[in-house]
């Protein structure tokens, strides 16, 4: 069934317009400038065309089967009697993008309540109401202009705020951050909910990690139940609002004044191996990181730095969340010895090496070497932008090095963001997980060790 | 099967509260050990169930109508002999007969008095989304002040109970601290899965309260229960 809202064959637009900006314009467009290779049916009872399609009056006009169906209308009792004839149709995936349903309350509620039971009584599988749906490389329904492609990534992001998916969608795709392939937004959850979309997902095996934002849990018993096995597989990034003590109920037992939503959730997450986000920015953080590095078997990282001090505060960092710093092994300092007065330590410092032997070559020699040594699972590669960095990046040297190591890394960009903050956030950001601080970046890692660390227990 | 008769002698009394005996019956049976708990609806079947026991003993009020049986003053502990039982018998009864006058008393539950071992908690609620949810935690002033508790969504493993026990704060009393007596945590490992598996299978459990364990150097028991069913 839910093949029927990634890959139809055949889509109707309710509500379609051919006024630029309109939303029921976007969404045509949008669709018309993805792969999507099907029929496209625009419907409005006063258009002819639309982007050079042919409109229809209404859903039942329309010649032939129609797999899926988008509508934009702008009153919920427009939306129902659209369900209906949906339903006579023989229609059956639909997605609501309008909103005034059950998050408004009072009549909103009963008019969701109206969908759910055509819905049910029908076969229907409905995404939404209040949602924007899908942005994919076959099929974008989102009311965001979509200016690029959406990759052919292996990350894929379910959302319930239309416009936050559809917003984080239109960044991604724009600056080629994340390599995504879907992103969804499910809204009010009328009855497709995160569980679907997990299992659909979880099964996909061209999906590698998975990144999820919820506002509302709608059935945690079985999201704890199919959670657990997909992330035995693959990522499951969560994020969750609503996490407040308040959560609480009015309870008789002792138990239950303890337990609160949050504490819930939490358990929940622990329990079924997924990764707890705090924030937007950490679904995607950890999103790239996930889908761009391998899995490191520990927690073990050497620190590449070019100045002490921040070696020191990563230290600390990587103390707080979980991380160790261990020695480098004997073989690999002696290695090293030449290039250093001191012997060299983790983390390691490179600046004796760099002013030896230069940027660059250091860069080939010291990072490599310490990066494979068998003490080491991961690396943080802190950088500064100056020139030599600016022509490392460019180059690819820190690119290929990662490759051939062939263990996870990020880089954290301190000093030089003014000029260098193109070159060394976005461009090397397209191939490596970069992150514009410290804590950020070592927070990810910690996050990509506890995962590996718990994979690797797993399979041994 | 004393559970099923329980469940639905409290659905035909329009009760949702089990009283403390049904309550350790049932975790009993689910095969959860709680100290030995028996009613005596007279002063001479307190003795007698007293001499089958072993002193010391427990006397609490047993009355779907009082739940909280020590401000009722209807808890006495210690209880050394015969005339300690009798005596404990009279002055609950005549407490309780102020406390709630329209309470319908069944008797007494006499129980061991268990040796005092690191004190514990445990319980479940169900949770409007995820169903039910088991707790694990340290007893007493711990789980008042601190809430050092765990928490997880049924059905648990053992995995599942072993993660539980080990992510409180305090687990280093369940260790053994300051030659205080490790805890039996296999034992709690196990009462926690048997704990999931009854909710899982038992449906119309709203809270469980199992509120003080106490965990010996090997073994644990159930020194206090409570069981709410769902309205």
């Amino acid at each position: 069934m839910m093949e029927l809202f990634f890959n139809p064959k055949s889509v109707a637009v309710i509500g379609a317009s051919g006024t630029p900006g309109k939303l029921g314009y976007v969404i045509v467009k949008n669709i018309a400038d993805s792969d999507f290779a099907g029929d496209l049916y625009p419907v409005n009872p006063k258009s002819d065309e639309i982007l050079g399609y042919r409109v229809y009056r209404s859903v039942s006009e329309i010649p032939g089967e129609v797999d899926l169906v988008v509508t934009a209308l702008p009153t919920p009792k427009l939306t129902v009697a659209t369900m209906q004839e949906c339903a006579a149709k023989g229609v059956k995936a639909v997605i609501i993008e309008s909103a005034g349903f059950a998050e408004m309350g009072g009549d909103g509620t009963l008019y969701q309540k109206q969908l759910v039971d055509i819905a049910a009584a029908h076969g229907i599988r409905v995404m939404g109401p209040n949602c924007s749906g899908i942005v994919s490389r076959n099929i974008v329904t989102s009311i965001y202009p979509m200016t690029k492609k959406v990759p052919d990534g292996n990350v894929v992001l379910i959302g319930q705020s239309g416009l936050l998916a559809a917003g984080m969608a239109s960044d991604i795709v724009e600056n080629e951050s994340l390599s995504v392939s879907k992103v969804c937004s499910i809204g009010n959850k009328c009855d497709v909910n995160e569980n679907d979309l997990l299992e659909y997902f979880g099964n996909d095996p061209k999906v590698d990690v998975i990144s999820m934002y919820l506002e509302t849990i709608s059935d945690g018993r079985n999201l704890t139940r199919i959670a657990k096995r997909v992330a035995a597989q693959k990522p499951v990034i969560f994020l969750s609002g609503g996490r407040t003590e308040a959560g609480a109920k009015a309870a008789m037992s002792h138990t239950g004044s303890i337990a609160s939503n949050a504490k819930i959730v939490e358990a929940a997450v622990r329990q079924t191996g997924m990764i707890m986000a705090d924030d937007f920015t950490e679904l995607k953080d950890f999103a790239k990181v996930f889908s761009t590095q391998p899995l490191p078997r520990g927690n073990r990282i050497a620190v590449i730095t070019l100045a002490g001090s921040v070696g020191v505060n990563v230290s600390d960092l990587c103390a707080a969340h979980g991380l160790e710093l261990p020695k480098l092994t004997p073989e690999t300092t002696d290695q090293l010895k030449d290039l250093f007065d001191t012997p060299v330590g983790n983390p390691v410092d490179l600046y004796f090496s760099v002013t030896k032997i230069g940027f660059t070559k250091t860069l080939q020699t010291t990072f490599p070497d310490a990066f494979r040594d068998p003490n080491i699972d991961a690396a943080v590669l802190i950088l500064a932008g100056f020139e030599y960095t600016q022509e490392a990046v460019q180059k690819k040297i820190i690119q290929q090095i990662v490759k051939d190591v062939g263990k996870p890394v990020v880089v954290c960009m301190i000093v030089g963001y003014n000029r260098y903050k193109h070159v060394i956030l976005d461009e090397l950001g397209k191939d490596l997980p970069v992150f514009p601080s410290l804590i950020s970046g070592v927070k990810a890692l910690s996050k990509l060790c506890e995962y590996g660390s718990r994979r690797y227990k797993a399979s041994a | 099967m004393a559970t099923a008769e329980i469940l639905s002698k409290a659905r035909d009394q329009k009760r949702t509260v089990l009283t403390e005996i049904e309550a350790k019956q049932i975790l009993g049976e689910a095969g959860i050990p709680c100290t030995k708990t028996v009613l005596a609806a007279t002063r001479e079947e307190a003795v007698s169930i007293s001499e089958g026991i072993g002193y010391p003993v427990v006397l609490k009020v047993s009355s779907v109508d009082i739940s909280h049986k020590s401000d009722a003053g209807g808890v006495k502990v210690n209880l050394a002999d015969r005339a300690a039982v009798e005596t404990a018998y009279e002055e609950i009864m005549a407490s309780c007969r102020v406390y709630a006058p329209d309470a319908d008393i069944e008797g007494v539950s006499v129980q061991g008095m268990a040796a005092k071992g690191t004190e514990i908690i445990m319980g479940m609620i169900r949770d409007a989304s995820f169903g039910p949810v088991v707790m694990f935690g340290l007893g007493g002033i711990l789980v008042e002040v601190l809430k050092d508790v765990s928490f997880r969504i049924v059905p648990i493993e053992k995995a599942d109970a072993i993660a539980m026990t080990g992510e409180i704060q305090g687990r280093k009393l369940l260790e053994g601290y300051r030659g205080q007596d490790p805890a039996d945590i296999a034992r709690l490992q196990d009462m926690l899965v048997k704990l999931s598996d009854f909710v899982d299978r038992t449906p119309g459990i709203e809270e469980i309260d199992m509120n003080p364990v106490f965990a010996y150097r090997d073994g644990a028991v159930v020194v206090d229960a409570r069981i709410i069913l769902s309205p």
